[in-house]
């Protein structure tokens, strides 16, 4: 003990500072457990592939429109297939009455959505989730909305939840434009994700083909066919407008924003033979990003911005090639089947899904290194497939029920399902950004 | 010394209470039975939760105002020509198609007063964007052949449909043929 004592005598002078070190280890030590343990218990790593469904109950909330606006939000967290929804039948809690674990836990529910709402000049909801392990609240708010915007509004308590549980941001609120033809008559159609409030732009085309999205989700820019002119034009959602951009002869196809909003990118045949362009809606500059003999069509930028996949058939058949967005360093991504088209960029970047023709047209994803190619569509032709901003998702055209339609599905093809209605012919789905 | 070792401790125990919490926690599987006596939550004292609030509002579309005021400005002359077709992703001239391109050819070469347009044309088997480019191409290849036979290329135009015009909707090999086409217009001006 001397000893040491001794020693530390020794040594006084070069430890006078070992405290104060040791306390600002310690406060930034302090500092970052407090940062995390604000950060939100996540009940489903949803990142995980061995994740578990949740169990989750969602009572009729209590009020006027509380079963549709409880409906809309059970279906929602169904559809993501990360719930496990209990049946309503199995519980023994309404929405008003006050929360009792002991209610929940012995038919296996591990989360509570109850609600109640009220009618004024707009409907207020009052919402709060429970978890019933923990026996506690885990997020209570009211929201607003004019009746009018039931959907929205249960879409975005949807969201709510979602990221509650999940720590990521929901895409509830997302909606899908495609192309649409009744009676003979193209447009631009949008609608929520689910299929519902379908609205049309009452564009006057002839040919339209697949609208694109700016990343910021206010503007769609397209290729339409009017009085044997392919054009490009751009709907501006902020200033409500419809805008030519671009014509030539020949045939001009977009294409996509780049992530500025500014510059888009597209194809055409005004050289005689189809290339790549990148074009500025600001100061109309036009560069052309390829120079073959070949075709070279439907360009989907990557999401950092930084690489170009497209379709050409410089081969002999159709496949598609990723690209630096100078339009270097083109190198081939499919090599199975004789017909791959219509690729488009996972959010995240690192897949590339497209549709590729083995008898039928299927949709396929592949890694942008060509590794990992898998099938996720069997029945009918599917075509022009596109993700969901989180990247969960993949909506598609699909004639597999005789008609033409949109359809969704999980991004590992599990849950496939139409969206729209019989009575349009519908193709080019796009899912919102945002 | 002992100071430091106090300090330690406290931050040791700090780190433990508050940063006990991992970033990602599955659940643990539910127990089967009525759950346990409520858990002691001394820690767990949260203060009056605020409920927030949110507004939801949508931005509601106006009507988008289609500018398209432009009217054709030509018309097209009733003659009608024989279509030339193309094998399934093809773009090259069969030699089926080869006698038609020559009369033709041989009609545009008496009447110069006219224009041609080459519609382009796929049968619905593709995607609808490549097919907008095959209809292109085989615009461009069937021109690329008059204009070898003598006609002025500045009196020739291309147009692709893509599958967007088919002459024949059954899902059969024998429709499939009639759709992969190449159809000749000849337009006049308008009021001439």
């Amino acid at each position: 003990m001397k000893r040491y004592r001794a020693k530390d005598n020794k040594h006084r002078g070069g430890s006078n500072r070992k405290p104060f070190i040791l306390l600002t280890l310690c406060s930034i030590l302090y500092a970052l457990s407090v940062l995390f343990s604000a950060e939100a218990k996540v009940y489903i790593d949803i990142s995980s592939p061995a994740f578990k469904r949740l169990p989750i109950a969602i009572p009729e909330f209590y009020g006027p429109s509380g079963k549709e606006i409880s409906d809309i939000i059970r279906d929602d967290l169904e559809f993501t297939g990360l719930f496990l929804n209990i049946d309503r039948a199995a519980y023994i809690e309404t929405s008003s009455q006050p929360f009792n674990p002991k209610n929940w836990s012995p038919i296996g529910v591990e989360a509570v959505v109850k609600g109640s709402v009220k009618e004024e000049r707009e409907l207020i909801v009052l919402v709060s989730l429970y978890d019933v392990f923990e026996g506690k609240e885990i997020l209570k708010k009211e929201y607003k909305a004019g009746r009018d915007l039931i959907r929205p509004l249960s879409h975005t308590i949807a969201n709510d939840i979602y990221s509650t549980l999940t720590g990521e941001k929901g895409m509830f609120r997302s909606r899908i434009a495609f192309v649409g033809e009744e009676a003979g008559k193209k447009d631009i159609y949008l609608m929520d994700w689910d299929g519902k409030r379908v609205s049309k732009m009452g564009l006057i085309k002839d040919i339209i083909v697949a609208p694109r999205w700016s990343r910021d989700g206010t503007k769609l820019v397209y290729s339409a066919e009017r009085n044997r002119q392919w054009a490009i034009y751009l709907l501006d959602f902020v200033n409500t407008r419809e805008k030519k951009v671009f014509s030539s002869t020949g045939t001009n196809i977009v294409g996509d924003f780049m992530p500025d909003g500014d510059y888009f990118i597209f194809s055409s045949s005004k050289d005689r033979t189809f290339d790549l362009y990148m074009m500025s809606l600001k100061s109309q500059n036009t560069i052309k990003l390829t120079s073959s003999q070949s075709i070279e069509v439907s360009p989907t930028v990557s999401p950092d911005g930084n690489y170009i996949a497209f379709v050409s058939d410089r081969g002999g058949s159709p496949q598609i090639y990723v690209m630096k967005r100078e339009g270097t360093d083109t190198r081939r991504i499919t090599f199975e089947g004789s017909y791959n088209t219509s690729p488009s960029w996972s959010p995240k970047g690192d897949k590339i899904v497209f549709s590729g023709r083995r008898g039928t047209n299927q949709i396929f994803i592949v890694n942008p290194d060509s590794t990992g190619l898998t099938q996720l569509t069997t029945q009918g032709n599917n075509e022009d497939p596109s993700f969901s901003s989180d990247g969960r998702y993949i909506t598609f055209s699909s004639d597999r029920d005789g008609v033409k339609g949109v359809y969704i599905m999980r991004a590992n093809g599990e849950s496939q399902k139409r969206v729209t209605l019989k009575n349009i012919k519908a193709f080019g789905p796009r899912w919102s950004p945002n | 010394m002992k100071k430091v070792f106090v300090l330690v401790l406290i931050c040791l125990l700090g780190v433990v209470f508050f940063g006990c919490a991992p970033k990602k926690i599955v659940q643990p599987q539910q127990p089967a039975v009525t759950p346990q006596e409520p858990r002691e939550r001394a820690m767990e004292v949260e203060p009056e939760r605020k409920t927030s609030e949110e507004k939801i509002t949508e931005q509601q579309l106006a009507k988008i105002e289609t500018k398209e005021v432009e009217t054709p400005k030509y018309i097209e002359e009733k003659i009608v020509f024989e279509d030339i077709y193309f094998d399934f992703d093809k773009y090259d001239i069969r030699p089926d198609g080869k006698p038609a391109l020559h009369s033709l050819a041989d009609w545009l070469l008496k009447n110069t007063s006219g224009r041609l347009v080459v519609e382009g044309h796929c049968d619905e088997r593709g995607t609808n964007e490549y097919n907008i480019a095959l209809g292109d191409r085989r615009a461009k290849a069937t021109r690329d052949y008059l204009v070898a036979l003598g006609v002025a290329s500045g009196r020739v135009e291309m147009m692709s449909y893509g599958e967007e015009k088919p002459q024949c909707t059954a899902q059969t090999e024998e429709c499939w043929q009639k759709n992969r086409r190449a159809h000749f217009v000849i337009l006049k001006e308008k009021g001439k």
